[in-house]
């Protein structure tokens, strides 16, 4: 290397640290913040199901990934509690405990909150990555949250793998990964290394709950014991299961064809027959059910709701807002 | 550019690590320094682009596993296709910045088309094609650059740079996110500073007509001859041989999914394998380099696949405690260090000067293919029959491939190939 290369590789160096220092000196100086103020607006003419009250998050339309605060529909009206700053990206609320999961402070890092009736947190808890579902037991005993794990490439090379947890929500403690259960798939055991799980949802015996189990090109619907630490395999072509408040139907996602499209459905947990219901576009969410006959959803950044027979249309329930949970 | 009479005749500019012998040329040390730079440059954004992607597009993660995994292929043809071109017009240099420049262009267009996610599989798509074409001629650079006997202490001191840059990639990403949260532009804009010092230091430092290069106005090898390379006897002992042993290597990926399901660790845990792999991986390139130059290459490999039978092993225990896990993860960073550049140095002992890249891009093609092959079948056997019976089966395939494979690697080293 000659002395000009040399003047030209230092002074190469030199730009380079500069734009790059100087870049991101500006950026940490700069505005940027992990939560917003976005408010959910009521749509108008959608007509509340009577007697249904709704926790929602708030969604940023320009910048939907950003952590939002946690408002209470009542009367039609979305109402921040006074004194909570709790913000997710993805909640859910049940007897008196809830989870909130959100991008840390730090906008890189994950991290879950059980929280109490008043939106106060009680826990944290890390994560290991990407929020997608969260749900509590219906008395408020047991939580369960999914999360993208990024990069684990196992099979697929720079594939994506799911972890889902069951969180203790009294102690706001971790009791074991789902990928820790037994499985048994027509009363034998099954286990593949691409094993992922997640949508968790639970009975009102808290202790049986459904979930996906993903694995090669299927995506099974099981029953779970927390307490046994197993699983059954109940059928195929079931995703984000969420079981209905008497408990004998669960609404779910099923996937067209290869694509990453989803219509939504109901099944019969009797005759694990499924029906359609009247939402024609493709819905990625665990469906909440509002009451017995209706269930919400949300799509792009708004909440929509559907009769669970099969029959009306969807109705636009809520602007700028998402995770819907009935209270 | 037209010294390189005078320039053998002169003792090449050397850089021993602590006074150790074999000396490493010059050329190799920058071809590191390359590699480092772009390594930080790559890791950075591959670190982030699933959080970025995810979270700030609103993607499914599956879109990323699919943009990849298509592309895997594509890189593997580009490889055995630009050592080729290398070759015969001698351009190995040239084919290097070509690959390295298109990564670093990659990085430029990201600042400025971040927001689409089809722009970006483009991109990654592009990216994974300029990993293809500089491997090949970048190797048979490190490998013209260094003496026959220095080759495998010459391979470890890349590899110990490069896995240096791949750690320090993802640190690097999270510390800027750390001093500023959820700003991906300033991770794109610092990537591309490091891509782009990566390829200044590869035009103005890197000797494009090494030592041991074929003189410019030698004969060209016609792609015959190159192609030729797989019917020779010698270069098709190594080539099976390096494939066979590739085939029933199981990934270090599977095997911490396999450990997991045996010690029940805590999943936080998990990339934190990886990061102690690569730090052994990285401490121990250059001392196993040396040790297969001075003892000989085939028995290092060999001793490295021991390594990894020891791992098997370990999968088979009915428990695992921590000191035992911890020696897994040594061993297999040793086993890498002395598997990935010891594989190539081989390689760079036997080709003729002239068909360095052809040879290299050809056998480091097959041995990829021949480790996404042994993910598979593990993977179907895992799942068929179970893990600990599919690692018993892979155990055996390496044992019977070990004695197999080593009087073949022998034979290889004996004599160079013909010219």
């Amino acid at each position: 290397m000659g002395s000009r290369q040399r003047r030209v590789l230092a002074a190469i160096v030199a730009v380079c640290i500069v734009i790059g220092a100087g870049y991101v000196i500006a950026a940490a100086f700069g505005p940027s913040d992990v939560n917003t103020d976005a408010q959910p607006r009521a749509a108008g003419g959608a007509s509340v199901p009577a007697g249904a009250e709704l926790i929602v998050r708030g969604v940023d339309p320009g910048d939907p990934r950003l952590n939002g605060q946690i408002f209470v529909l009542e009367r039609g009206h979305a109402e921040k509690i006074p004194g909570s700053d709790l913000a997710c990206e993805r909640v859910y609320f049940s007897a008196g405990r809830g989870l909130c999961m959100a991008v840390a402070p730090s906008g890189v890092e994950y991290e879950a909150t059980v929280f109490d009736s008043s939106l106060q947190p009680v826990k944290r808890l890390g994560l290991t990555g990407l929020p997608s579902r969260a749900r509590v037991s219906p008395d408020g005993r047991y939580g369960a949250m999914t999360v993208f794990v990024a990069g684990h490439a196992y099979l697929s090379g720079g594939g994506f793998s799911t972890t889902t947890t069951l969180v203790d929500m009294r102690a706001g403690k971790e009791i074991a990964q789902l990928e820790q259960f037994e499985v048994l798939r027509d009363g034998q055991p099954f286990d593949a290394v691409d094993f992922n799980f997640w949508g968790v949802t639970f009975a009102k015996d808290p202790n049986t709950f459904y979930a996906t189990l993903h694995t090669g090109d299927r995506y099974y619907l099981v029953e779970g014991n927390v307490r046994e630490r197993t699983m059954r395999v109940l059928r195929d072509g079931v995703e984000c299961p969420s079981l209905s408040p008497d408990g004998t139907r669960i609404a779910f996602k099923s996937r067209i064809g290869d694509e990453n499209r989803w219509h939504l459905e109901v099944l019969d947990l009797d005759t694990l027959s499924a029906h359609r219901l009247a939402e024609d576009r493709s819905i990625d969410d665990q469906a909440e059910w509002l009451d017995d006959d209706t269930l919400a959803y949300s799509y792009g950044h708004d909440v929509y709701s559907v009769p669970a027979d099969g029959s009306g249309n969807p109705q636009l329930l809520l602007r700028d807002a998402s995770s819907p949970v009935a209270l | 550019m037209y010294q390189v009479a005078s320039k053998a005749l002169l003792k090449p500019r050397t850089w021993a690590p602590s006074g150790v012998r074999p000396k490493v040329a010059h050329n190799v040390v920058m071809l590191g320094f390359v590699s480092l730079l772009t390594d930080i440059s790559a890791e950075m954004v591959a670190t982030v682009l699933p959080l970025y992607l995810v979270f700030s597009l609103g993607a499914n993660p599956l879109v990323l596993g699919a943009i990849d995994g298509t592309y895997r292929g594509a890189a593997a043809i580009v490889q055995v296709l630009s050592g080729l071109v290398s070759d015969r017009w001698h351009r190995h240099k040239e084919v290097a910045e070509t690959g390295y420049g298109l990564s670093a262009l990659c990085k430029v267009a990201l600042v400025a088309v971040g927001s689409s996610i089809g722009a970006i599989g483009a991109l990654v798509a592009v990216d994974r094609v300029g990993k293809g074409i500089r491997t090949a001629p970048r190797d048979a650079l490190i490998s013209l650059s260094s003496s026959k006997a220095g080759l495998a202490t010459a391979f470890g001191v890349h590899r110990a740079m490069d896995s240096a840059g791949a750690m320090l990639g993802p640190l690097i990403a999270f510390g800027i996110l750390l001093a500023a949260p959820a700003r991906f532009d300033a991770i794109w804009v610092v990537s591309t500073m490091f891509a782009l010092l990566g390829l200044a230091v590869l035009v103005l430092a890197v000797q494009g007509r090494p030592a041991r290069a074929p003189r410019p106005d030698s004969a060209r090898p016609s792609l015959r001859s190159a192609l030729g390379l797989v019917g020779d006897r010698r270069f098709r002992l190594l080539l099976v041989a390096a494939c066979a042993l590739a085939l029933v290597s199981v990934s270090d990926a599977l095997i911490y999914v396999g450990l997991q399901r045996r010690i029940d660790f805590e999943p936080a845990v998990f990339p934190l394998l990886f990061v102690v792999t690569a730090l052994v991986y990285m401490a121990l390139a250059i001392p196993v380099g040396q040790l297969a130059d001075r003892f000989g290459r085939v028995r290092v490999l060999i001793a490295g696949h021991a390594l990894l039978l020891l791992v098997y092993g370990a999968l088979l225990l009915p428990s695992l405690g921590f000191a035992p896990l911890c020696a897994c993860l040594v061993a297999m960073g040793a086993y890498f260090a002395a598997t990935d550049g010891v594989t190539t140095a081989l390689a760079g002992a036997v080709l003729p000067e002239r068909l360095q890249a052809s040879g290299i891009g050809i056998l480091t093609t097959a041995v990829s293919l021949g480790q996404l092959a042994s993910s598979v079948v593990f993977g179907a056997l895992w799942y068929s029959i179970g893990l600990e019976q599919a690692v018993v089966v892979f155990a055996a395939a390496l044992i019977v491939a070990l004695l197999a494979t080593a009087p073949l690697l022998i034979r290889s080293q004996r004599e160079p190939l013909g010219g």
